[in-house]
């Protein structure tokens, strides 16, 4: 049996040729192409964003989606994205207390709003948080409120409403918001805690909880310390706070800080 | 889908590359050599199977980040690039190639390899002409199931490489993003095609392990 030497000698001598080719491969990006980490929420919202800065620009932007604490976590150890946007803002000033991200460019873009939301056949009226007590609500899904800000959004205001611990036994943790929409879409929970964001293209009924019932979602951004493309991630950043982009935030059921504020 | 494709089939070659080249050669160290420390080596080779894959992931990022040897040394910066995505899969199927090659190795008769060399081969020659050849279904068997498990790794990769569409985003992270964005078509179809890989590599596997049930 000659094959297998003959075999691993050829894999051998292309795993070598592999090696030698990977090395320019590693950065294919011209300088002109920015890499975003963003939050996973941002997936509907930013292709049209980063459309309208490309046209504008010339400048293309490839994005890394995922979960907050794990782009932070990335960044920290030195993973080449230009520009942080997370879903929250602690992660973002964590990361410039720790010398990794500008803190200049630190800046909240957008504000999330948080609604309950229900099939269109479920028979619900939701009109009113309080119909979460009655019998016809069976399972209701928050995004897990130790980890995901819409889950803390959640449990906060039910707790300010004094219904937190009563509807205990009926509340099931999704990882997060998208998880948490998806079983109220397929119907396995009766209701979902979730972000505007993820259903304003969607039938079914909403209800937007009331704002004064929980802290502001603020998600921030930073541009990454040390990137060579500082100049280009920087005019990203303003873009993405602009007056052109606010129409986007908003057709997206994002609410602007600076017009909240107002 | 298509893009995440090509970007599998890349991580999934240089993956099945190195874990033949890289477990063929520690398979043969563990199964012949006698030095102290190698049952704590194989055991730390052994644990990807094992751990969750956000842990070994956890580890790669260290491995391969600010910081480590690999980056401020060689000057090799794979974080975020689907090289950084191979060696991921690659640290998840390593395990399977070194049990499967490891066993099959260490079942060749030393009597057939001291016969070689009374014949007066090298050692070299005694390795690619008795050893390998007489071990090479385990070490194949080993190689499908490594590869298989590579192409199906998600955990650490996400970790390491990112989901970046049209560069490291695999086909596992298009189902997983189908899934919860409620694409269920593209999560299905996603899902048959890495499920049909997987049950070929199974089949193949089978076989080698087999060969009367032929």
């Amino acid at each position: 049996m000659r094959v297998l030497p003959a075999l691993l000698v050829a894999l051998a001598l292309v795993a070598c040729g592999g090696g030698e080719r990977a090395a320019p491969d590693a950065s294919p990006r011209s300088e002109t192409t920015l890499l975003v980490s963003a939050a996973a929420n941002l997936a509907d919202v930013l292709p049209p964003l980063l459309d309208a800065f490309q046209e504008r620009t010339g400048i293309r932007v490839h994005v890394n989606y995922g979960n907050t604490a794990q782009l932070a976590a990335q960044i920290e150890r030195g993973a080449p994205a230009d520009l942080f946007l997370a879903a929250d803002r602690r992660h973002v000033e964590s990361l410039a207390n720790k010398g990794l991200v500008l803190p200049e460019t630190v800046r909240v873009y957008a504000r999330g709003k948080l609604v309950l939301w229900a099939r269109a056949d479920s028979g619900l009226a939701l009109t009113s948080l309080a119909e979460l007590a009655s019998s016809r609500v069976g399972r209701i899904a928050i995004a897990n409120p130790d980890q995901a800000p819409y889950g803390a959004a959640a449990r906060q205001a039910l707790q300010r409403l004094g219904l937190w611990d009563a509807l205990q036994p009926k509340i099931v943790i999704a990882e997060n918001i998208q998880q948490a929409f998806q079983y109220a879409r397929s119907g396995n929970a009766d209701v979902a805690f979730t972000a505007l964001s993820l259903v304003v293209g969607e039938s079914g009924k909403r209800l937007e909880v009331p704002p004064e019932l929980y802290d502001p979602i603020d998600q921030a951004l930073a541009v990454v310390k040390g990137t060579r493309r500082e100049a280009e991630a920087r005019r990203l950043a303003d873009f993405l706070v602009g007056p052109e982009a606010a129409a986007v935030w908003q057709r997206y059921g994002y609410d602007l800080p600076a017009l909240a504020s107002r | 889908m298509l893009s995440a494709l090509v970007v599998s089939l890349k991580v999934v070659g240089v993956a099945t590359l190195a874990i033949a080249v890289l477990g063929t050669l520690l398979a043969l160290l563990l199964a012949r050599a006698r030095f102290p420390g190698r049952t704590v080596l194989e055991l730390l080779l052994t644990l990807p199977l094992v751990l969750p894959p956000t842990v070994v992931g956890f580890f790669l990022l260290y491995v391969l980040g600010r910081g480590s040897p690999v980056r401020d040394w060689l000057g090799l910066d794979l974080l975020f690039t689907w090289q950084g995505a191979a060696v991921a899969a690659s640290a998840v199927g390593l395990p399977l190639m070194l049990q499967s090659a490891r066993a099959a190795i260490a079942a060749v008769d030393p009597v057939l390899e001291d016969a070689a060399r009374t014949l007066g081969r090298s050692e070299p020659e005694v390795l690619l002409r008795v050893t390998l050849p007489l071990a090479h279904r385990g070490i194949l068997a080993g190689l499908f199931l490594g590869s298989a498990r590579a192409l199906g790794e998600f955990g650490a990769t996400l970790m390491v490489a990112g989901n970046i569409p049209g560069r490291t985003r695999t086909l596992p992270m298009v189902v997983y993003d189908a899934a919860l964005n409620g694409d269920l078509a593209l999560a299905a179809q996603t899902s048959l095609l890495l499920s049909g890989i997987a049950f070929l590599a199974l089949f193949l596997t089978r076989r080698l392990e087999q060969p009367r049930h032929r």
